[in-house]
């Protein structure tokens, strides 16, 4: 599998935001991981509707996604992975789906959650995840769409005395 | 700045003097710089108001009463005079009344329509005061039309004393019965008067009548037999009209829907469909529709034989309304193409035809005496005038509800004023045109879509070579080549190419290869023909290996197109028990293999067992059939059946609609086979019942237990001719499937279809076989999805269905796009949860009619309406944060100038938006907008 671009958005797939990306990169496919989302029929039904036209959607659980790492059967497809949480990610690049970047769009807030930037709020599990991923040399791009300019979650982390 | 119209009027005022004759609409138009058709439009509707007055002769001169009044000709002009009542069209010359309005000049009034004319006239003559009549028939085969004819009739010879004809849609009004009450009958608090009330002393037609709420339709029969009824809110039934009821329904007069209606009502007349009617009269009403479109735009319009053939050849099931829409799409493309041209002609050619109506020319060549019939009444070309009278009937609700060629008209010289060339004025438009006529032809639509996911496979060379055979094949053979032929034609011709191109063009032919295409002659000769076609087309010779394996695959085809679903028969006692619950479940899916059988209690075993034996032959698609009954007895029919039949029917005891409508839907399902449905449905217990709310059966379940101990490797078939070619491309793309699905260890086969039962054995006893695909039906008690399903991107739903994954997200995709719970409710919970600077309970609601109000001429299902609402969500919660998405200034420029009516609607959309939540959207919020809503278009 060749992992174009690994996001990170808590509303997964919406919209052109996602499109702008699958545009960037000439997709075979779309696989979101998200455990919530893999067992909720409706949200799989908008995520398939918000997918760029004719790319193919598949929402799958963590679990069958680490699987995938070295499937045969995918080794020209050329995919954009989704997931909800910064810990769906960690696990994913560490069952060895190799990343230079990832790139972090909205996490949502809620209570217990702190903002960092208008469009992202994160928790303690969210910073530890995000740290384990500095530590292995992940540039942490923060931004919605592709022509949007990048800034570095990290050093907004840092500034913020979160890490 | 004057209006076109006033400009218009301004000119001929002023220049009149010079053209004592009269002044034609080229002159004004070339005077103006109006195009052609604009000018004629304003002259006739100045005619209308009685400004001016226009001749018959061609070309048509206009001029103003008082220049009328010094011509000796005068018989010949057209003018309209005003008095008290109003306006009315006074026509000089006799028997120029339009010639599908009343039935003195009603196409067929002496071959199709005769008896129904007749039946009519004696209705509305019947003493003292006429009968009320039933009028069924198709959809679009003229009903109102008909109905407005016979009040015509009714009029001309003072039978009523209210000339005009009141007109009742039922069907808007099925869901609100106390709505349909108010509006027919009045009510007591004066606020609506009734429609009885209005139509008093004259005809009232009500359409649709069967879907009447049966509180309407007690009061309307109570009406019908006592002259009177009462508004709602009244108690005595005292309020009295004198009011013929024609009621009109597409519903057959044997429905169930409809026995009050016939039982109540002394006269039924049917009104044949299209294609009942004689070749001379469809020929008529064609010319009689071209003649409108001609009035229309006021140029002769000239058309080929070629064309008069797809445009009859093309009409099913929407008869004389389709033929309507049908006209009007090739009139105005026509029109579009010949817009830059001067002339009073524009001109229909064959290849100029959307493809779904030139395919009307090959279903008609299939009918040998339809053709040989069109062929001899028809000329190689066929000219239509204006006439200047033959116009729309105003109550036809086919007709668009606006000047389509003044639209097009307006909007050419918009773009063009934007600085697109030509063809990109003619591709936009054209789009805008097929809008219109989707709604006559979805089944085009989806083979058009088809093709898409086609083209990611193979060449469009290939795919337009194979429609190329198709058309060559069709006539030849008596079975259909539908889709699937296209698909697996057009990608074994793309490996075969890419062999030649290998320079391994020939093939080794095994001898079970020539023992099987050799027991099949005319698939054999049909081979042939497709190799010469291929050499004309490739020049270069195609090895005789190849027609083995073409014919192979011509054959495998054949038996696919002959094996259709299991039908479905449902006897049960009661004289209209078995036909009420069918009647459900036909309107609930759309289906056509279930068929009633109703026994009344005193019918005897014999005349039963002769009934449902019809039944039986009459749902049967060699697949076998299905045979649900309400009680014991009539469940030993079934070997019986087969005995007599030869048909494999399985039999059902305890019938419910429940039970009905799960057989209908099992039944639609790809490669359901009888058995499989059998045990099934033998399990199934209802809807409702236990924990289990998808309706799998236990059945399912414990074969998913047997799967689990089962040892063997599980696999797919793949199956095509050779089991090389597109075999194997179809194994590629169910891996990726399978492993995108998160499913491990399915093996793929690929397999050919000769020796296909022999590979089948041995397959079986090393595989678990789930399921298979491929250009033939294998006889496997498996699920089966053909190409065409799979390649349209049924492949997801396919592996989920055979592999009991959880994944059943495409099949419950349409189930929950029609599903209400859709709805507002559902998405404020999901921007409450995704969200969070915005007030959901306060923008759904009007991010909701954002949806409704502009997004037309979308037509958005829910998920589209969500999906579009999601990213407003967030555009706007953008906003408020001040990180609104960006965009770089050169593709903002581009996409405002190359989808500038996009940008248009989404700019009028935004503003209104603005207003109501006071958010000021930047430009690369709308740019997103515009991209979200182009591919809606695009996906149309």
């Amino acid at each position: 599998m060749q992992v174009q671009l690994l996001r990170i958005d808590s509303r997964l797939l919406h919209g052109q935001v996602t499109t702008s990306w699958a545009k960037a990169f000439r997709l075979d496919r779309i696989l979101v991981v998200d455990d919530a989302a893999a067992h909720d029929p409706l949200r799989q039904v908008l995520l398939q509707q918000a997918a760029p036209v004719g790319i193919p959607v598949n929402v799958l659980t963590v679990d069958q996604a680490r699987r995938l790492v070295d499937d045969s059967r995918l080794a020209s497809t050329k995919v954009m992975i989704i997931t909800a949480t910064p810990e769906s990610a960690r696990l994913l690049i560490e069952a060895g789906f190799a990343v230079e970047s990832v790139n972090v769009g909205s996490l949502s807030f809620s209570a217990g959650r702190q903002m960092v930037t208008n469009a992202v709020a994160v928790d303690a599990t969210d910073v530890a995840a995000f740290r384990w991923m500095h530590a292995r040399g992940i540039q942490l791009d923060l931004r919605q769409v592709a022509r949007d300019s990048s800034r570095d979650l990290w050093r907004i982390l840092s500034e913020k005395h979160l890490v | 700045m004057p209006t076109r119209r006033e400009r218009v009027w301004q000119y001929v005022t002023d220049h009149l003097g010079e053209y004592p004759d009269g002044i034609t609409t080229t002159t004004i138009a070339a005077a103006l710089g109006i195009a052609r058709p604009n000018v004629s439009k304003e002259l006739n509707d100045l005619v209308r108001t009685g400004k001016l007055a226009k001749t018959r002769t061609r070309p048509v001169r206009y001029m103003t009463a008082a220049q009328v009044a010094h011509r000796a000709d005068h018989q010949d002009i057209v003018q309209v005079q005003d008095n008290n009542e109003g306006t009315i069209l006074t026509r000089h010359r006799k028997g120029q009344r339009n010639p599908l309005g009343g039935f003195d000049r009603m196409i067929g009034r002496d071959t199709s329509l005769k008896n129904q004319i007749e039946q009519a006239k004696a209705a509305l003559l019947y003493p003292p005061h006429g009968l009320n009549v039933l009028l069924t028939g198709p959809t679009g085969v003229g009903k109102t039309f008909f109905a407005t004819a016979m009040n015509q009739f009714a009029a001309a010879n003072q039978l009523i004393t209210t000339p005009q004809l009141t007109v009742l849609n039922c069907a808007d009004y099925a869901h609100t019965p106390e709505g349909v009450m108010r509006r027919l009958f009045g009510s007591v608090d004066g606020q609506e008067a009734g429609l009885l009330q209005a139509a008093d002393g004259g005809m009232l037609l009500l359409n649709e009548a069967h879907r009447l709420p049966p509180a309407a339709q007690e009061m309307l029969f109570y009406f019908m037999e006592h002259g009177t009824y009462s508004r709602v809110g009244e108690q005595q039934r005292e309020q009295q009209a004198a009011v013929r009821i024609i009621c009109a329904t597409t519903e057959p007069p044997e429905s169930t829907q409809l026995q009050e209606f016939v039982r109540r009502i002394p006269i039924t007349i049917q009104i044949p469909g299209f294609n009942q009617r004689t070749m001379r009269e469809r020929l008529q009403l064609l010319q009689t529709l071209l003649t409108i479109e001609a009035n229309r735009i006021d140029r002769n319009i000239r058309v080929d034989e070629d064309v008069v053939k797809a445009l009859i050849g093309g009409i099913s099931f929407g008869n004389v309304a389709q033929l309507k829409s049908a006209v009007q799409l090739v009139c105005a493309q026509a029109f579009l193409d010949g817009m830059d041209e001067q002339g009073d002609e524009i001109a229909v050619t064959f290849d100029k035809l959307p493809q779904e109506i030139q395919a009307g020319m090959s279903r008609i060549a299939n009918d040998r005496n339809a053709l040989t019939e069109l062929t001899r009444l028809v000329d190689a070309t066929m000219v239509v005038h204006p006439d200047g009278t033959t116009g729309a009937e105003s109550q036809d609700s086919y007709e668009l509800p606006y000047n389509l060629y003044e639209i097009i008209g307006h909007k050419a010289a918009v773009l063009k004023e934007e600085g697109l060339d030509q063809e990109a004025i003619n591709n936009f438009i054209k789009t805008d045109i097929n809008v219109h006529m989707k709604t006559y032809y979805r089944e085009a639509d989806l083979e058009q879509r088809n093709d898409r996911s086609l083209q990611d496979l193979v060449d469009q060379e290939f795919i337009d070579l194979t429609r190329k055979i198709k058309q060559h094949l069709e006539p030849q053979v008596d079975y259909s080549l539908g889709n699937n032929f296209v698909y697996a034609m057009s990608l074994h011709l793309s490996l075969f190419a890419k062999r030649v191109q290998t320079g391994k063009s020939l093939r080794t032919v095994s001898s079970n290869l020539i023992a099987m295409v050799k027991e099949n002659r005319q698939e054999l000769q049909l081979a042939r023909q497709v190799k010469q076609l291929l050499e004309e087309h490739f020049h270069f010779p195609v090895p005789r290996s190849e027609v083995y394996y073409l014919a192979a695959l011509l054959i495998s085809l054949k038996e696919d197109s002959r094996t259709g679903t299991v039908g479905v028969v449902v006897a049960a006692h009661g004289s209209s028990t078995a036909s009420s619950m069918v009647q459900v479940v036909r309107q609930l899916l759309d289906v056509n293999n279930v068929v009633a059988f109703d026994m009344g209690l005193d019918m005897s075993p014999t005349t039963a067992f002769t009934g449902i034996t019809r039944a039986v032959q009459q749902v049967d698609q060699g697949n076998g059939v299905l045979l649900l009954v309400d009680m014991g007895s009539l469940a030993t029919f079934s070997r019986k059946l087969t005995t007599e039949t030869g048909i494999e029917v399985r039999t059902i005891n305890m019938v419910t609609t429940a039970m009905v409508l799960e057989a209908a839907r099992k039944t639609a399902l790809v490669g359901a086979d009888l058995d499989t449905i059998y045990g099934e449905l033998r399990e199934f217990h209802g809807y409702f019942r236990g924990n289990d709310e998808s309706g799998r059966p236990l059945m399912k379940k414990m074969q998913a237990v047997v799967d689990a101990t089962d040892t063997r490797p599980r696999a797919l078939l793949s199956i095509c001719s050779s089991g090389e070619g597109t075999a194997k491309k179809i194994k590629r793309l169910l891996e990726e499937q399978l492993a995108a699905q998160g499913v491990q260890d399915v093996d793929v086969l690929p397999v050919s279809v000769v020796g296909l039962q022999d590979e089948l054995a041995t397959i079986t006893t090393k595989y678990n076989v789930l399921g298979a695909t491929g250009v033939v039906k294998p006889s496997l008690d498996r699920p089966f999805i053909s190409l065409e399903d799979l390649l349209q991107g049924g492949a997801a739903q396919f592996i989920a269905q055979v592999t009991q994954d959880d994944h059943q997200l495409p099949a419950q995709h349409t189930a929950i796009n029609q599903s209400p719970k859709l709805t507002m409710g559902v998405l404020q919970e999901y921007l409450t949860k995704y969200f969070t600077f915005i007030n959901a309970d306060k923008l759904t609601p009007v991010l909701w009619e954002y949806c409704q109000q502009y997004t037309a001429p979308l037509v958005l299902d829910n998920t589209q309406r969500m999906s579009i609402i999601m990213h407003l969500a967030g555009a706007i919660e953008r906003t408020l944060t001040a990180s609104p998405l960006t965009i770089d200034q050169p593709t903002l420029a581009t996409s405002q100038k190359d989808q500038a009516a996009i940008w248009d609607q989404v700019h009028r959309a935004t503003t209104w938006l603005e207003e109501r939540v006071n958010v000021r959207l930047a430009p690369a919020e709308e740019y997103y907008i515009v991209q979200l809503l182009a591919e809606q278009y695009q996906l149309k």
